[in-house]
């Protein structure tokens, strides 16, 4: 049934769809041949150009943003570095300080110390002295009084010197015996 | 009494609208007859090179994607001047025509090559699409309806493969996509089976052009012949009375979904052309 519809004329005596024409076929090619030239010289090149610079331009953007981001990765590095450099020295600096101030403070009270028994040495060496001075300075007086009792007993005036080394033995005697 | 009214004939309405004439047709207004030129006559060649419907529309849909094109051009260059990205119509078409560059032509065919098969690819789509939608529009036609439309512009394709690879592989390495070395054999039998595969490989040559034209000519037609058949039914039953207006309503929804699919028909079957005729070309270009 379908077959006569396959061999159908079109309207005005022409084939219909199913017989093509060589007409129809040379003149597709003359239509279309100027049409690409046209289009290749007039629409193209302008649309490509543009979308090409456009994609030049972001491709340029991104480069640069990319640059810029790797120069700010790095400038914070650089940052940071330099901000855990100060905090360190800052720590040195602190922890200096303190060892210094606790240096200071131990000599300072090593030297109190130091002092406090250099004074205390002082004093007791002095009341040692003074106390010694006190003890010759009775012995004497008592030699003394001790020679002018028995001179004043014996009537007659001894020798002193040789009376003071017998009467200091004595008493020498008389403290180690005790 | 008046006359017994002549039965509708679907077939003969049907080709009426997509077969080619001498006239364009513009019911209920009237036609315009076209110039009949004498036929040339080139041995037993009969060459009628007289402007029909199909070409007439031919033209229109050069002019008019031309045109379209030109203006989105025109677009897109005034932006770049003020440096900005075009929008609004300049910047659809821009998109469009750069899908067409990148995604079908170089895709296909390369970063080298591409390019220079570019504007051809993409005159291909653009030309295409247009004499599809043509089709689509009132008293339109589609000439990519016609046998001979999509076998030119399928000749055109395969000229463009062939000589193209012929052109990149140089003569020695073009007959070898014809008399192909068979990777392993030696001797006689390598020559045996390289001519046994020569049949095979140009018919794959002349196939691919076929298929072209046919795909194209037979899903734009098809699309026709669908439509026009469902408004035949209308015409079919106008007798019926009150019920004639729930068959012409219910056909005319089925058209209209119809039409909405041939509009995607359009665009697919002008990308399915263009990207087969890329596809085409790159596999010639990277023959070894």
């Amino acid at each position: 049934m379908m077959l006569p519809l396959l061999y159908a004329t079109g309207e005005g005596g022409l084939p219909a769809p199913f017989s093509p024409t060589i007409g129809l076929f040379i003149w597709t090619f003359v239509v279309f041949l100027p049409f690409l030239w046209l289009l290749s010289k007039f629409v193209f090149p302008v649309i490509v150009k543009a979308t090409a610079d456009r994609e030049a331009a972001i491709a340029k953007q991104l480069a640069d943003a990319d640059k810029t981001r790797a120069d700010a990765a790095g400038y914070l590095a650089e940052q940071r570095e330099l901000l855990a450099a100060a905090r360190g020295e800052a720590q040195g600096i602190v922890a200096e300080a303190r060892q210094a101030g606790d240096r200071e403070r131990i000599a300072a009270i090593e030297r109190t110390r130091t002092e406090q028994d250099e004074l205390l040495a002082r004093a007791k060496r002095e009341i040692q002295g003074e106390r010694e001075r006190a003890i010759s300075e009775i012995r004497r007086e008592a030699v003394d009084l001790a020679i002018a009792a028995a001179g004043k007993v014996v009537g007659q005036r001894l020798d002193p010197a040789a009376d003071r080394k017998l009467v200091e033995e004595y008493i020498t005697t008389l403290r180690t015996g005790a | 009494m008046s006359a017994p009214q002549e039965p509708f004939d679907i077939a003969e309405m049907v080709f009426h609208h997509t077969g080619d004439a001498h006239q364009l047709d513009f019911a209920p207004f009237g036609t315009i007859q076209l110039p009949q030129w004498q036929p040339i006559h080139l041995g037993s060649l009969v060459i009628d090179l007289s402007p029909t419907r199909h070409v007439v529309f031919l033209m229109l849909a050069a002019v008019l994607a031309y045109t379209l094109l030109q203006i989105a051009a025109n677009g897109i260059a005034k932006a770049r001047r003020e440096g900005r990205a075009p929008g609004g119509y300049a910047g659809m078409m821009e998109a469009f025509v750069v899908f067409v560059r990148n995604e079908i032509a170089i895709a296909n065919i390369g970063k080298e090559m591409g390019p220079r098969y570019a504007p051809l690819i993409m005159a291909f789509f653009f030309f295409i699409l247009m004499m599809n939608l043509l089709g689509l529009m009132p008293w339109g036609a589609s000439p990519t309806g016609n046998l001979a439309v999509t076998a030119a512009l399928a000749v055109m394709s395969f000229l463009v493969i062939e000589i193209g690879g012929m052109v990149k592989l140089g003569f020695k390495g073009y007959m070898g996509t014809i008399f192909p070395h068979i990777e392993g054999l030696h001797g006689p039998g390598a020559v045996v089976m390289t001519m046994a595969m020569a049949p095979i490989e140009i018919l794959s040559k002349l196939v691919k052009p076929i298929a072209l034209a046919i795909r194209l000519f037979g899903n734009m037609l098809a699309g026709h012949f669908v439509i026009l058949s469902l408004f035949g039914i209308v015409f079919l039953f106008g007798s019926l009375g009150m019920w004639s207006y729930g068959i012409g309503a219910v056909t005319a929804s089925v058209v209209l979904g119809v039409m909405f699919l041939e509009l995607i028909v359009a665009f697919l079957q002008a990308y399915v052309f263009a990207l087969l005729s890329a596809v085409f070309i790159g596999l010639m270009q990277h023959e070894h």
